[in-house]
């Protein structure tokens, strides 16, 4: 095949783009992937069932249930997984969006750092 | 899509046309859409055709009732008003014939576009073993510097491969050493397609309906006339003739007279001898530029001449053999590479319409040599061509000479623009020369524009300077150039290039500027979906929101007193030396935070970007080849 220096324009373009995040898209994607984990992973441990715990008693999901101190609302039950996938989708949507806007924001802000340095 | 050009059978003369009148330099298939377009526009022109037959290298000669076609031409394009114009006129005698062709190597046939499985079974398993041998060692050790044709197709094929389907081809149609055509040329016949449309493909799949119609467009099948290519310019003529225009064959144009930044009128010499001048308000051009600027009076500027003189032009002879055989072979033409045989490539007109030949019972067999006005080849006499013609048809073992009953010679001078390292400058000294100087005279056509395209191309560029004459404002050049763009476009102009663009993928050489419009914005899809992530800036977003994180998240825990899953959270102190649940391990946790989210975003950035490198790559590779495969078409 035809080698790098035969290379288009449009190649060098694109070599050279960079891309900006869509904040949004990636906010509710991150969002949407955080409260499935959390619906998921409390609704796997319903089916799967109790554990004996140290003591002898049986509790489902010791570990996943301390999330209810944070989560205020949260609990080990098939509710808790909804309320669990309700605060996972806010935190992904608002880490998201945070990750895009801060990436955004540097990514603009480099050419101008690099203007600014250009003599003249 | 349709070309709004204005086509329409709008015969009513306006008092500007009636006062106008064309003259058209060439009855070729650029003169004569020209004069076909003007006619229908009930604007008077006068065709001047040097030859005593009409179609210039489109043209179907007579031999005894044996007609053949100088070169071979397949009637396709992908731009309508062409297509409908060759239909318009055609309309039943025009014959969808398949494409079979082949070529022939050390007495074997191979498939083309090449198939692995024939060449292996035709070179026989040593020879195919090298080959490929010879390819990995180039895959492994690559020429570093790609100079010329032969490095640059030597690191795409490997030396072996090159030297068996492309050194012998190449050098009998150009008659340059492949060390001395630059590699540029190579790459840019090759190219022809747009990473956008590449990663399309990939993306979309190469199965769409849109690949398959231009791999039967381009090489499966192709529109014939019946009666050759000539039949459709001759019909043109008659035409015109018909409706008021004059088409002059035997005519040579010796002088254009050029006065107050116009020509005004042209010298002209018949057949008889007998001059005469004709004037006119407009001019079509489709003679060799060379040519053109030689004829000028007065004569332009010296450079002008000069850069004139360095054009030069590939010529072409077909020696036609009358064979008394029903069935040679299926091929409508077949390649050439033997060394030991001047002949390029082998027509079988009979294969090309059945109409071809008067007696099915034999066949007619068109040898094309390719070679300079003057040389050996062109100075032999018919008899010396026609016998060498049927010595190399019976070394290659074709043919017996006693089963050859006739024969007779064409020879068509600069059938081929050559692309040397002066053209291109030469060329647009002369263009800018000709568009400041000369208003009224527009060039059109293959050897008008000295550009080596199909004969669609040529009649584009005619329709284009007839609606350049009607009030249009075409640049003929943009239809096929590759060093300007203009970025403000009319909404119209850029429909108009866009069709202009789509005839790119089928001319046999000079590439061409996809449409702007289209490219910029398939080229802004592309770049914002495969631009690269900022490394820095990934890794920076991720490492301050990791490092909140870690400082709300500790500071949240201190607040809330959760002792139980604060003393888990603590457990990251096993991590994260130094980090435990007060303020001061809150801040040394958003240390932490920060460093971890910096590599993960760094790496995140650094693998998507180079994922995506190798995928853009490999479907830039992947639509390159459908062009490779048709190398020795666009050679």
């Amino acid at each position: 095949m035809p080698s790098s220096k035969h290379n288009t324009s449009e190649t060098l373009e694109l070599k050279r783009a960079v891309v900006m995040l869509n904040f949004k898209v990636l906010g509710l994607v991150l969002g949407f992937l955080l409260g499935m984990i959390i619906f998921l992973a409390t609704n796997w441990l319903l089916i799967k069932g109790a554990e004996p715990g140290p003591d002898g008693q049986t509790i489902i999901g010791p570990n996943l249930a301390l999330l209810g101190e944070f989560l205020i609302g949260y609990t080990v039950s098939f509710t808790g997984s909804i309320i669990g996938f309700l605060y996972g989708f806010g935190i992904g949507t608002i880490t998201g969006a945070a990750l895009g806007i801060i990436y955004n924001a540097l990514v603009n802000r480099k050419p101008r750092l690099s203007d600014t340095n250009k003599p003249g | 899509m349709e070309l709004e050009i204005n086509t329409q059978e709008d015969k009513t003369p306006t008092a500007d046309s009636e006062d106008r009148k064309v003259v058209i330099i060439g009855a070729g298939p650029a003169g004569l859409t020209a004069a076909s377009e003007l006619s229908k526009a009930g604007i008077e022109s006068v065709v001047l055709e040097k030859d005593s037959v009409v179609g210039g290298i489109s043209r179907t000669v007579d031999y005894k009732s044996y007609l053949f076609d100088i070169g071979g031409h397949r009637f396709f394009t992908k731009v309508k008003v062409v297509e409908d114009m060759w239909h318009e006129y055609m309309q039943d005698d025009f014959l969808l014939r398949g494409r079979i062709s082949r070529i022939f190597y050390n007495r074997k046939f191979f498939n083309y576009p090449l198939k692995i499985s024939n060449v292996v079974s035709s070179l026989g398993l040593i020879n195919s073993g090298l080959v490929v041998l010879s390819y990995i060692w180039i895959r492994l050790f690559p020429r570093r510097e790609e100079k010329n044709f032969e490095d640059f197709v030597t690191n795409m094929f490997g030396s072996r491969l090159y030297n068996t389907f492309f050194k012998t081809y190449t050098e009998k149609v150009w008659g340059i050493p492949c060390t001395e055509i630059s590699a540029e040329w190579a790459a840019q016949r090759i190219k022809g397609l747009s990473l956008a449309s590449a990663v399309k493909n990939a993306l979309l799949g190469n199965t769409s309906t849109n690949k398959q119609s231009v791999i039967k467009t381009l090489i499966e099948s192709f529109h014939y006339p019946r009666k050759g290519p000539g039949m459709m310019w001759e019909k043109v003529m008659a035409v015109v003739t018909q409706n008021g225009s004059d088409v002059r064959l035997n005519t040579d144009v010796v002088k254009l007279h050029q006065k107050d930044g116009k020509i005004v009128a042209l010298d002209l010499a018949g057949s008889d001898g007998r001059l005469e001048t004709i004037e006119g308000s407009d001019f079509i051009s489709t003679m060799p530029v060379r040519e053109l600027i030689q004829k000028l009076d007065p004569p332009p500027p010296q450079q002008i001449t000069d850069a004139a003189n360095q054009l030069k032009y590939r010529d072409f002879l077909t020696v036609a053999l009358i064979i008394e055989r029903e069935h040679l072979f299926d091929d409508n033409w077949i390649y050439i590479h033997d060394s030991e045989v001047k002949v390029g490539r082998i027509q079988n007109f009979k294969n090309w319409s059945p109409e071809m030949v008067p007696d099915s019972k034999m066949t007619c067999l068109g040898l094309e040599y390719f070679c300079f006005e003057g040389d050996g080849l062109w100075s032999m006499s018919d008899e010396e061509l026609i016998a060498l013609g049927t010595k190399e048809m019976e070394v290659l073992g074709f043919v017996k000479a006693d089963e050859i009953i006739d024969g007779t010679v064409v020879k068509m001078p600069k059938a081929y623009p050559v692309y040397d390292d002066n053209y291109a400058t030469a060329l647009k000294e002369i263009r800018t020369y000709l568009e400041s100087e000369l208003g009224n005279l527009q060039l059109v056509g293959r050897n008008g524009m000295h550009r080596y395209n199909n004969q669609d191309h040529s009649m584009l560029t005619a329709m284009l300077a007839v609606d350049n004459i009607r009030g249009g404002n075409n640049n003929l050049w943009d239809v096929n150039d590759d060093q300007e763009y203009h970025e403000e476009l009319t909404e119209q102009d850029a429909e108009r290039q866009k069709l202009v663009g789509q005839l790119q993928s089928t001319q046999p050489l000079v590439p061409q500027r996809l449409n702007a419009e289209a490219a910029r914005s398939s080229s802004e899809i592309a770049t914002g979906t495969f631009g690269r992530l900022d490394k820095l800036s990934l890794a920076l977003a991720c490492g301050i929101l990791a490092g909140l994180y870690m400082l709300i998240f500790t500071f949240a825990l201190i607040a809330l007193d959760v002792s139980e899953f604060g003393l888990k959270v603590e457990l990251l102190g096993q991590y994260f030396h130094g980090y435990m649940l007060s303020y001061r391990g809150a801040f040394v946790g958003m240390l932490y935070g920060f460093f971890w989210g910096f590599i993960f975003g760094w790496l995140i950035a650094y693998l998507r970007n180079m994922l995506l490198a190798i995928f853009w790559r490999r479907a830039l590779v992947d639509a390159q080849r459908v062009n490779v495969k048709r190398l020795l078409d666009l050679i």
